[in-house]
């Protein structure tokens, strides 16, 4: 994603690219964007300057190159530098804080969780959700990114502008603390659910 | 996938490599080794258990975030409103 003015796009081609390959996102970044936000009013508003940046800025998107990651950049940007300061959901953790938290990369891998795979594979669709919300933004960012929407190490990196060895270990990070939410659960229930369904 | 076949009498009950071994099993399960994963994770998963069990609950994790985290419908005006104000900035 480099900030080089390529040739400027026709009025045609800008509309070629938008409808061809900016809309067809829509879904997967409203989804974003309430994952973010947990805001129905903050996601639509964040969805819709995440397309006018696009659209003002389509010169800077190269053709062939993956339009999903860079309106994920736009839309994590945005969500940054305005949304975050005033969301209903006061950020739990300091950004700055967890970055040198993070920078380390030696993370520690145990093999002491006594969560089992089957007891995940169990679970409902509104505990997992549960979990992944109560999740720090950075964090739930990252699985959001990996798991829900299928980008790699390396189009992670390029959205959220971290190195991949960082990528991999907020990912591990994230990981763990979502299977002790999990656990939390298997361990209080056994899978009877008395909620209804709405 | 067909890794389930063995039985676990055969695999160590020690990983003498956790750091090394998980980070590979979750760098494959993300994707990011290619074909190059293959190989390594049939020789983990046949011979050591903790690798087999922490392979199996990473893979259920990605699994049910993938298919079941509920998903929230876009409201119908989005797309339009959108092309309204594209369309007003030009």
């Amino acid at each position: 994603m480099s900030e080089v003015q390529r040739r400027k796009y026709t009025q045609e081609e800008r509309t070629a690219i938008f409808d061809g390959e900016f809309m067809p996102h829509i879904d997967s970044m409203y989804n974003f964007a309430f994952r973010l936000t947990f805001d129905e009013d903050d996601a639509k508003d964040l969805v819709q300057d995440t397309y006018m940046k696009a659209f003002r800025f389509i010169n800077s998107f190269e053709q062939g190159t993956n339009a999903k990651a860079w309106l994920f950049r736009i839309l994590k940007n945005s969500f940054i530098n305005e949304y975050r300061k005033k969301s209903k959901q006061p950020a739990k953790v300091d950004y700055q804080e967890v970055e040198t938290f993070y920078n380390s990369d030696d993370v520690d891998y145990q093999s002491t969780t006594d969560l089992r795979a089957e007891s995940v594979k169990d679970m409902l669709g509104d505990e997992i959700s549960n979990a992944l919300n109560a999740l720090a933004v950075d964090f739930r960012t990252v699985i959001i990114l990996a798991d829900l929407e299928g980008f790699t190490y390396e189009e992670m990196a390029k959205i959220l502008d971290i190195p991949i060895g960082t990528v991999r270990s907020r990912l591990h990070r994230a990981r763990n603390l979502l299977k002790d939410k999990l656990k939390g659960y298997a361990q209080s229930m056994g899978y009877n659910t008395d909620e209804e369904e709405e | 996938m067909e890794i389930n076949n063995q039985s676990s009498g055969e695999r160590k009950l020690q990983c003498n490599d956790v750091t090394r071994c998980f980070q590979l099993l979750e760098s494959i399960l993300d994707g990011d080794l290619g074909e190059n994963g293959k190989e390594v994770l049939k020789e983990k998963l046949d011979k050591c258990q903790p690798c087999f069990e922490h392979f199996h609950l990473e893979q259920a994790i990605r699994e049910v975030l993938k298919t079941k985290c509920t998903k929230q419908p876009v409201p119908t005006e989005l797309a339009d409103s959108i092309r309204q104000m594209i369309q007003e900035s030009k």
